[in-house]
């Protein structure tokens, strides 16, 4: 029981430890891809801790949202991050706390916060980006719960563990037309999500043209610290669940011993880094879409999606 | 022996008329090759009556009854249509050195018109079509105005949509065709016979297909829309070809595979028919009222002709097998009538329009008779052969107990007929307003009309018995049942 | 779900048949002619592709032969007539001018899909083969989902790649049951694709030289417009 609470423990502080370096090898890699140094992959980390040392500056028009909002940021990521496998194949003691379904209402549920956080402020830039946000999420919301009913149709089940174990047994069921479908809508969804190219553009600093980024405009000192962070956090879960549970399940840790799982982290951590250049390419590839491109490009994940519902539930029912 | 030549022929003629040499004498080829072809057809026809079948290739060319009427339907009217277009192309088409491509074509679409309802591989068949439409489209874009190569392009798009869709038909059919077991050879004939044990929703499933990919070819509603603007943009002896025997071919597909789909008996798709022919039928009679060109007038027509075979077959039984097979028959050479006639007034007054023309009958009277004989033929008035078919069907309606469709038949014809007879009474009498051109209509169209009014008047007094006995024999292969 | 016995060509052909959905999908999606094209090359790529797997795993020379002629058809052969031919209409870079917008024709094209899946429904239901499942509904959507993209444009290479489309679908569904028909009917359908490339490019070659533009709401012309009762 200690052992898997460890696990546990050990999964959380997997996410929040390497949430930066994944953010930090992702600018990275896209900076060498265009022939520019870079900086250091390390460098979120010291970003981080620079905030944390700095003053904090509230507006006096802000409210208890506003205050709240970063803490939630933080803690949410870490929720869902107990919830998913990361390390191990096999469900640990918290996994059966809350499905996908609520993994993916917390996750709405920061992303709710940070986009009334950004109104709060009274800043002109703050609502904008918001209004952005939400119509982005709106849009990828079927997407994601088309997605999440087939998956959990085909594996009956909707815990992540137990998914994982059904979906990718056997080549037929890893080429099956449904899953590969639904690999491309949830990568698109990642990319909406996250607010990558060709969503949004992540390395920007033009406010007209924020998405994502405009909802920590506003912070300073800690609060920005823990945007920033779990931001990145929430990054991470998101691949973790693309990887991990949809599409490569290997590298997991099989069994109980906790040698197994100390194994596991590098393996997960490659397997991250090899999506992270797939990542690259796809970035630097695209064009950011104009704004109302969006519906289309979302319009498209969702298409991908039911497609990948339809081929699945009807031919095998 | 003759069916393999009467399929050849034209294929020889396309080449001759395309070797250099040869082409300024493109209208004699095409002549002597579907006045040959005539002849063989008949042979063809007389062999069928007296055998029951004909072996041309086996195999692959075979006829029967059907097929053996459709065939020699199909050289009449290429024969006829050949002389008109003789004095016709040569009045209208200014530039001299491009009729060669005109003949090449005509004979190219004259050849997969005439293969078709030989070919005894549903496959091939499919082939057969798409390469009537193919040159078909080429036809009807000949004279390269605007308004004709729209006509084409609204052709071409709207048929070839229909080619694919059929091919998974036939797919499917290919598939039923396998779930039976298959053994025999993939004919017509053999699919007849494995009907009963072949998969009811696959059979289903490829009739619906093929219906709807062979019915744009044939002007049924509601992807009709290209044919009256094909019909009034094309060359005159091309729209006699196009209504009289281009729209019957994919309809001839449609009923075989309507008899192998009645042959199941757990597959019912009568009633649909029945209800889509009408609704062609319909449309047409209503789009007839308001019609302002009388070649499209004619293109409504056929469309409306179409709706009652298709209706005629719906019922399914064998006395409405024989009133759609005549029905068939006698469209073909009323229909392409109607066509030259409306050919010799465009060349007499250089107007489409209904509402320019007057006075026909004081300006030609050769045209003015010509039409009012041949409107009221197609509009189906005794005594003329349509009005016979009609008849026929409706009667075979009411034994086979469809009172509703047989009223709402009845009357939708008569609407036609009225909308007919209305416009063109208009055309032929009054005051001419338009001065008659110079030139006299030209010797080969006269000869035309004339050779082709000749069954028109005949068939609707006498039918000759092996007339009447070939289109027995075709009317049981189309599968009915009962009276 | 695929059942776990299925073999590796068998689990591919699935692959190949959720891609050529995805293409059939991204040709209504796309804007350019020459993304167009691009989507029908690589949606006729996965067509001969699955040709090849099912060849392998049933060992049919037949379906060899025929993943060969449609990768000289439609891969090779198409794409250079319609350069050829119309290269003013492929080399713009324009928009394609739509009677539907992009998010509603992805919707239509879903709705079509699904369709599909419901007309094919009995059939498969009493048949077990796995390949009539997928194959059949499949190339059943894509012949829908192509004369939708072919009824939403209004250009004539748009139109052109729909009805391809729809052939390219009819096709995927034909494959599973190809390797007892006869070749000659096969041949003879490639020839029939040619030939409708060919006069449809000529054709929009002619209303190009006439009209300066293919689209087809140019071409208006004739109409039937009510006349007074006179």
């Amino acid at each position: 029981m200690t052992e898997t609470i460890s696990y546990n423990v050990l999964q959380v502080l997997f996410i929040m430890g390497f949430a930066p370096l994944y953010a930090g090898v992702l600018s990275r890699l896209k900076e060498i891809v265009q022939s520019r140094r870079g900086p250091s992959i390390f460098q979120s980390y010291r970003d981080i801790w620079k905030l944390f040392h700095k003053d904090q500056i509230l507006s006096e028009e802000t409210t208890w949202i506003y205050r709240l909002t970063p803490y939630l940021v933080f803690v949410i990521p870490i929720f869902v991050a107990i919830l998913i496998p990361v390390l191990t194949d096999f469900p640990l003691v918290f996994a059966f706390m809350g499905d996908m379904l609520a993994g993916g209402f917390f996750l709405g549920l920061g992303g709710f916060f940070a986009a009334l956080a950004a109104v709060d402020t009274g800043n002109p830039y703050g609502p904008m980006g918001a209004s952005r946000t939400r119509m982005v999420g709106f849009l990828a919301e079927p997407v994601f719960m088309i997605v999440f009913f087939t998956v959990s149709f085909v594996a009956q089940s909707t815990i992540p563990y137990i998914v994982q174990q059904k979906w990718v047994a056997s080549p037929g069921a890893f080429f099956s037309p449904a899953h590969i479908l639904l690999l491309i809508a949830f990568l698109m969804l990642i990319l909406a999500e996250g607010g990558k190219i060709p969503v949004d553009n992540p390395t920007g600093h033009f406010e007209l043209a924020m998405i994502d980024e405009s909802k920590g405009l506003e912070f300073s000192g800690r609060d920005a610290a823990l945007m920033k962070w779990g931001g990145q956090m929430k990054f991470l879960i998101l691949t973790c669940i693309f990887l991990n549970v949809l599409v490569a399940p290997w590298g997991l840790a099989h069994a109980q011993p906790a040698i197994g799982l100390l194994i596991a982290v590098p393996l997960i951590l490659f397997k991250i880094l090899l999506f992270a250049i797939a990542l690259v390419v796809i970035e630097t590839s695209l064009a950011k879409l104009r704004l109302f491109r969006i519906s289309e490009f979302l319009g498209a994940a969702f298409i991908t999606s039911v497609a990948a519902m339809i081929t699945s539930i009807f031919p095998g029912a | 022996m003759a069916l393999t030549a009467v399929v050849a022929i034209p294929l020889v003629a396309a080449l001759l008329c395309w070797l250099a040499p040869l082409r300024k004498f493109a209208w004699v080829i095409t002549l002597i090759s579907t006045w040959t072809v005539l002849p063989l057809a008949v042979l063809v026809s007389a062999e069928v009556l007296s055998k029951g079948r004909v072996i041309g290739l086996p195999g692959w060319i075979e006829a029967d009854a059907f097929g053996a009427l459709v065939l020699t339907l199909v050289s009449f009217v290429a024969a006829l249509a050949s002389v008109f277009a003789g004095g016709y192309m040569r009045r209208r088409e200014h530039e001299h050195s491009r009729l060669w491509w005109f003949y090449c074509n005509y004979n190219l679409f004259a050849f997969a018109l005439l293969s078709v309802p030989v070919l005894t591989e549903p496959n091939l068949v499919w082939v057969g079509v798409e390469l009537i439409t193919l040159f078909a489209v080429l036809l009807v874009g000949f004279e390269k105005t605007n308004g004709a190569l729209e006509a084409a392009w609204k052709y071409a798009i709207l048929t070839m949509m229909g080619a694919p869709i059929s091919l998974l038909g036939f797919f499917a059919l290919f598939w039923a065709y396998r779930s039976a077991g298959g053994g025999i050879p993939e004919t017509w004939e053999g699919l007849r016979m494995l009907g009963p044990s072949m998969d009811p929703n696959l059979l289903k499933l490829s009739f619906l297909l093929v219906f709807v990919g062979f019915g744009a070819k044939s002007g049924l509603a509601p992807v009709h829309t290209w044919l009256p603007d094909a019909h009034s943009q094309a060359p005159s002896p091309v729209c006699a070809v196009l209504s009289g025997v281009k729209t019957t071919v994919p309809l001839y597909a449609i009923l075989r595979l309507l008899s192998i789909v009645l042959a199941s008996p757990a597959a019912r798709v009568g009633n649909w028919m029945i209800v889509l022919g009408l609704i062609s039928v319909g449309i047409a009679a209503f789009l007839l009222l308001q019609v302002r060109d009388y070649k499209r007038m004619f293109a409504y027509s056929t469309v409306e002709h179409m709706g009652i075979i298709l209706t005629a077959a719906g019922f399914a039984t064998r006395g409405s097998d024989f009133g759609a097979v005549s029905q068939m028959l006698n469209h073909a050479i009323t229909k392409s009538l109607c066509f030259y006639v409306a050919g010799i007034i465009l060349l007499a007054l250089s107007t489409r329009e209904i509402n320019s023309v007057h006075g026909l009958f004081r300006v030609s009277p050769f045209a003015g008779s010509a039409l009012v004989l041949c409107s009221l033929a197609i509009a189906g008035a005794p005594p003329f052969p349509i009005f016979l078919s009609e008849y026929a069907i409706l009667s075979a309606g009411v034994r086979a107990e469809q009172h509703a469709a047989v009223a709402i038949l009845a009357v939708l014809i008569v609407i036609a007929f009225v909308a007919i007879l209305w416009h063109v009474n208009r055309m032929v009498f009054g005051k001419p307003t338009i001065p008659y051109s110079v030139e006299s209509l030209p010797v080969s169209c006269r000869l035309a009309v004339i050779l082709a009014a000749a069954p028109v008047v005949l068939l609707g007094v006498y039918i000759p018995v092996p007339v009447h006995n070939l289109l027995q024999l075709a009317a049981q292969q189309l599968g009915g049942h009962g009276p | 779900m695929a059942d776990p016995q299925t073999s590796i060509p068998e689990a591919l052909n699935t692959l190949c048949a959720g891609l050529v959905l995805i293409s059939a999908f991204a040709m209504v999606a796309t804007r350019q002619v020459q993304g167009v094209v691009r989507f029908f090359v690589i949606q006729s790529l996965l067509l001969s592709a699955s040709c090849f797997l099912l060849g392998y795993s049933r060992n049919s020379r037949h379906l060899w032969t025929l993943g060969a002629i449609t990768v000289a058809a439609k891969v090779i052969a198409i794409p250079w007539i319609l350069r050829r031919l119309l290269p003013g209409e492929f080399y713009e870079r324009r928009e394609i001018s739509q009677a539907v917008n992009i998010p509603a024709s992805l919707l239509i094209s879903l709705f079509l899909a699904i369709l599909a899946e419901f007309l094919v429904g009995p059939v498969a239901a009493a048949n077990t083969d796995p390949l009539i499942r997928i194959n059949l509904p499949i190339g059943l959507a894509g012949v829908l989902i192509g004369a939708y993209s072919l009824i939403a444009r209004r250009e004539a290479i748009p139109q052109l790649v729909g009805i391809l489309a729809m052939e390219n679908g009819a096709f995927f569904a034909g494959i599973a049951i190809a390797n007892e028909l006869p070749l000659i009917a096969e041949l003879g359908v490639a020839l029939g694709v040619m030939l409708i490339v060919v006069v449809i490019g000529l054709l929009s070659r002619n209303i190009r030289l006439k009209l300066g533009t293919t689209e087809a709401g140019t071409l208006s012309e004739l109409k039937e417009e009510a006349t007074s009762w006179r």
